[in-house]
Formats: structure tokens, sequence, C-alpha cells
């Protein structure tokens, strides 16, 4: 097991290497000048030149590739060209509104997913009309969930705050997750309020992964549930509760863990754009005030962290099912 | 002297499948929803192509008073400035649907490819093939393009560019996965007897038996496509201002959604209509063929 958990997270290391190496190709093709940026239009050349040589841009190209990975195995992901502040600062400020966000979200993902994998599989009538409802889930845009849910929670019902994430705005915690910080300060009016603001964004990024892993769940279940092994189950007189979570789901789960992997490359995607309705103080956010001011290393700097969480989840996905089904370890 | 070439068509090595095509078996494969959404796929082509003589007004010039509610002579209505909501959304609908087709036929030509090329060489080819490949199915997809197009400066081509750079490895795992399962077959090795050359083995002989799970991958993935596409644009990285876009007038629109909801929800509508057909589309397409 060591070995194997040890060949896939260097395998994860590698890839992020190769991200990083994109990441500096993109930055020599990409037309805007970051000491232009910098130092405005009416800079004069030779201030120009001297910006340069000590950003170290004058030099081969392969140094410069040198410098920009030493730089990033310190933490160094250069300076954002529109907050004038490194990018790992910035980075620093922003992620964990994005992390919590994307923690309750794959969260509520694996539980509507899971839930509606274990009801679609039971046999019922009007499967079919509930396909359709799926379908027609799968194929809701995000950004119109949330604009939806806001008109409905906010705007009709009252129910739901729009946007942000709490109205304790001058609450700091050592985490800066609010959920966890509150907790730790004792304040339950804050953990609640910020629970309230959750509600709502979260459920816009878990509602497609949840349709997803529901899809492969209810597939792999309705395989297993077929089996000879839960025929005997059922034969000898066990409840259909016991046959379905003892028997059954144990081994349909590893499908559906891997797709809830692959499915939190798509939720960064939708986390990014949710920031942006829901004004989530978050890298997604971020984002998308940096795309109109072309800040290249800022949206490297989302695409590093965002690339290594996923790597990292799948790794760690991966070495989950292994280690459920020790049979994966070979292949 | 020519050797007779040993040919199986895909429909015959097909199990189960004895019967000729024709439409009774069409029917009987699909269901009701799956000929609605087939049927609908159709005609939203249709209409993308005759947008330009259908739509009733120019997409970019203010015809009417600005935010007319739908119905008010406008039949969705009009925009913050007073341009037709249905012509814009027709144009978005069009440039929608035309751009995923682009970068799915761009996935199906690339990922096939370097998919047929592996799996038929084998050895190292297929080795450093399938390890880039790895790695590029290793990345969040959506998010690398985000950074592609920044990278290069916003437009509908630079979009479209960064979704095939990210969208042709899982063809390539597909079509890899089929030709190496086909490699073993009797068909191949009678081919090979015969004397026919490995190219021509690779593109007659293998790549035909992948062109099933080819086209119900793709059908399949219309949707998500519609989807990404729609949420590049919302970021603001698709064609710029006036441009009739689905996810970018949804997202200028946003500041309006409490007073004028129908700006920023007609578009969204749009996009997930096309998303919706496209998926019920691609069922069906998948029920027809009869692959997995």
């Amino acid at each position: 097991m060591a070995a194997f958990v040890a060949k896939r997270l260097l395998s994860a290391i590698g890839v992020l290497a190769v991200l990083a190496g994109v990441m500096f190709l993109l930055q020599q093709v990409t037309p805007a000048d970051p000491v232009h940026a910098m130092l405005g239009a009416n800079a004069s050349q030779d201030k120009i030149d001297a910006k340069k040589h000590e950003l170290g841009y004058d030099k081969p190209v392969l140094q410069q590739y040198a410098n920009y990975m030493t730089g990033l195995l310190h933490g160094d992901m250069q300076m954002s060209l529109r907050t004038r502040r490194p990018v790992t600062t910035d980075l620093a400020d922003y992620l964990p509104a994005t992390i919590e966000l994307a923690f309750y979200g794959v969260l509520m993902a694996v539980v509507l997913g899971g839930a509606l994998g274990l009801l679609t599989a039971a046999r019922f009538k009007g499967s079919g009309a509930l396909r359709v409802v799926l379908v027609g889930f799968a194929s809701m845009p995000v950004f119109v969930l949330a604009l939806l849910g806001i008109l409905l929670f906010y705007r009709r019902l009252g129910w739901l705050p729009a946007t942000g994430r709490t109205a304790f705005t001058d609450f700091k915690g050592p985490t800066g997750f609010l959920t966890l910080d509150s907790l730790l300060a004792g304040r339950m009016d804050i953990f609640g309020d910020a629970l309230w603001h959750l509600i709502l964004p979260a459920f816009c990024v878990a509602i497609g992964p949840a349709v997803a892993i529901g899809r492969v769940l209810r597939s792999s279940l309705v395989g297993v549930l077929g089996t000879d092994y839960v025929r005997t189950a059922r034969a000898k007189g066990l409840a259909e509760r016991a046959v379905l979570f003892r028997y059954a789901l144990r081994n349909s789960v590893g499908p559906a863990l891997s797709m809830t992997g692959l499915q939190v490359g798509l939720m960064f995607a939708g986390v990014v754009v949710l920031e942006s309705i829901f004004a989530w103080p978050g890298i997604g956010f971020y984002t998308v005030q940096s795309i109109p001011r072309t800040d290249f290393p800022a949206i490297a700097g989302v695409t590093l962290v965002l690339g290594a969480g996923y790597v990292l989840v799948n790794a760690l996905v991966e070495i989950a099912q292994a280690w459920a089904d020790p049979r994966l370890k070979l292949a | 002297m020519a050797v007779a070439e040993p040919y199986l068509s895909p429909l015959a090595m097909a199990p189960r499948t004895k019967r000729a095509w024709g439409w009774t078996t069409a029917v009987r494969r699909t269901s009701i929803v799956d000929r609605v959404g087939m049927g609908a796929a159709i005609g939203v082509t249709v209409l993308a192509i005759i947008t330009p003589w259908i739509a009733p007004y120019d997409p970019n010039v203010p015809v009417g008073p600005s935010m007319s509610p739908p119905g008010s002579g406008f039949l969705l209505g009009t925009d913050e400035v007073g341009r037709d909501m249905l012509t814009r959304v027709l144009y978005g609908m069009r440039t929608s649907w035309f751009s995923a087709f682009v970068v799915i036929l761009s996935g199906v030509i690339i990922g096939g490819l370097v998919g047929l090329i592996a799996g038929a060489a084998g050895g190292w080819l297929d080795n450093v093939l399938m390890r880039i490949t790895d790695i590029f199915l290793a990345l969040p997809g959506p998010v690398l393009a985000i950074a592609v197009v920044a990278a290069l400066g916003p437009s509908l081509q630079h979009t479209l560019i960064a979704v095939m750079i990210v969208w042709w490895p899982f063809y390539a795992r597909i079509v890899r996965g089929e030709i190496w399962a086909l490699r073993s077959r009797p068909h191949l090795e009678a081919a090979r007897l015969a004397g026919v050359g490995s190219a021509r083995r690779a593109w007659r002989h293998l790549l035909p038996g992948a062109v099933p799970a080819l086209v119900v991958t793709a059908s399949l993935d219309v949707g998500n496509l519609v989807l990404t596409l729609a949420g590049l644009s919302f970021l603001g990285l698709g064609a710029p201002a006036p441009a009739p876009e689905l996810g970018a007038m949804a997202a200028r629109g946003m500041p309006q959604l409490l007073e004028h909801p129908w700006i920023p929800l007609v578009p969204g509508f749009a996009v997930f209509f096309l998303a919706f057909v496209a998926n019920l589309a691609g069922d069906g397409l998948r029920d027809l063929i009869g692959d997995r």
C-alpha cells in the first residue's frame, strides 16, 4: 500500500510540473507585456529596460524557465499586474472562501448523488419521467440555476441572502474558514449566518456533479443488484435495506468515487462562475476581476492552485479505491 | 498480384445485429423521448443554419424602447439598450451550436488520430502518446481553458482553440481502447496474412470498428460542450461586447435580474434548451447504435 501511495503521489507531482511548464509557455505567448502593464504606457524605454533586467525578463528563455520553476517551489508566483501584490499573498486571502464553498459543495453533491442513485436504482413506476428530469438538471447551466435561485429564494420568498459570505464582515479567525472559525470562537450566530450564506451557492455547485454521481451509482448498483450473491442475500431473508446498504452498496461505490474525482474538475469551473454571481470573495471572484485586465500571473496562480487541488483529490480518490478494492493496486 | 482483402464492416462485427437496418429497427431500439430529442436536434441545426434569414432584426442595433417585457411587440422583449432579444438569442444559439460541433469535430479528429496511431502502432509510440494523453486528462480541463484564453486574449476563436486543446485527450483514450480490443480479432490476423500493410490495416480494418464508440461519445458530449462554452462566455472569455453570445448576454444582463429578469434569463434558458436537446439526442443515438 505504501508503495502504491508513493507512486500515485509521485505521478501527481509530475503532472503539476507539466502544468507549471504550460503556464510558463502561456506566459511567453501572451501579448500582454507584464513590464508595460506595471509601469504604465508612458514609461521611458530606459525604465522599461531597467525593470526587465530587474525581473529577469532579458535573460534567455531557458534560464527564465528555471527561475520561474524555482520561484514556484519557493511559493513565489510573481506579482499580480492588477493588485500589485504577490499573487501568493492574494491567493492566501481569497483561497479559504473557495475551499469552504467547494467543501460544502462536494459534501452536498455526494449526499444528493448517493440519494439519487439509491432512489433510482430501486425499481418503481415513473423512472422514465425521472430520467428526463435528471437530464434536465444535467443540462442546466450553473449560472441559470444561480439566477433562478436568487429570484426565488431571495427576491420572492426572502429566505436566503443573495450575495456575500456573511453579514459579520469584520469577524476574522485563524483559518479563514468561517464555519470553522466561528465554532472555534464559540459564536453560534456567525456560524448560522455563514451556513445561511452557503446554502444557495453550495447547492448550485453541487447539483451538476450530484446528477453525474447519481447516474453512475445507479448503473453500477443495478448491475450489482442482479448478481447471485445479492439473490442469495435476499433468499436467506435479509431485509431489503440490509441487502442494499451492507451488500450491494459496498461493491458499487467504486465507479461513483472516480466520478466524484472527475467532477471536481468541472466543479472548479462552476465555482469560478458562481463566485462571480454571488460576489463570493474566493479565487473565482479574483479570476473574474483579473480577466479583463489580462492579469496573467494572477490567472496562472489560480490555475496552478486549482490544478493542484484537482490532482490531489484524484490521487486521494485512487488511493481510497485501492484501499476499498485491493485488486486495483495491480493495474 | 492483388490479394482479395478480407473486410468486415463494423455493422457486421457488432454482435447480435443480423437484421437489416431500417425504420422498424430504429423505432424498436429507441424510446419516444429518444425520438423527440433527435428530432429536436435536427430542428435546432436547421434553425441555426437559416438564422440570418428568419431573425426579425439586426442583432447589434437597437430597434425599440429598452427593456420592454416579452410579448410587448417583441416576442422575447428587448435588452438594456433596446435590441431585440429573440434575434440576439437566435444568433447566440447559432454560435453556441456550431462552436460545439467545431470543437467536437476537432476532438474526434485529433483524439481519433492519436488513439488510432497509439493503438495500432503499440510499443514505445503507444507509451509516449498515452502518457501525454494521461497528463492532459489529469488536469482540470475547463480551468486550463480559462488560462489559455486569458493568455491569448479573449475572443471566440481563442476560446475555441483553448477548449480544443483540453478536449481531445478524452477521445484519444476511447479510440485507443477500442483499437486495442480490436487488434486481437481474427479479421485482423487474416488481413495481416493476406499481406495488407500496417497503415491500411489501421485505416480500413481497425478504425471502422472504433467508429460506433466514437459517435456515441461525441454525441453525448455536445451538451457538456455547450455548457462549458457558455460558462467561458459568461466569464467574459468569448467574443467582445456587442456580439450576441448567450453566456455573455446573461452575464451582462445580470444587473437587471431583479427588475427585468428576462434579460439575463432568456439567454440562460436558451443555453439550457440547447444542452437539453443535445443530451436527449445523444442518449437517443446511443440507444439507436446499441453500443454500451
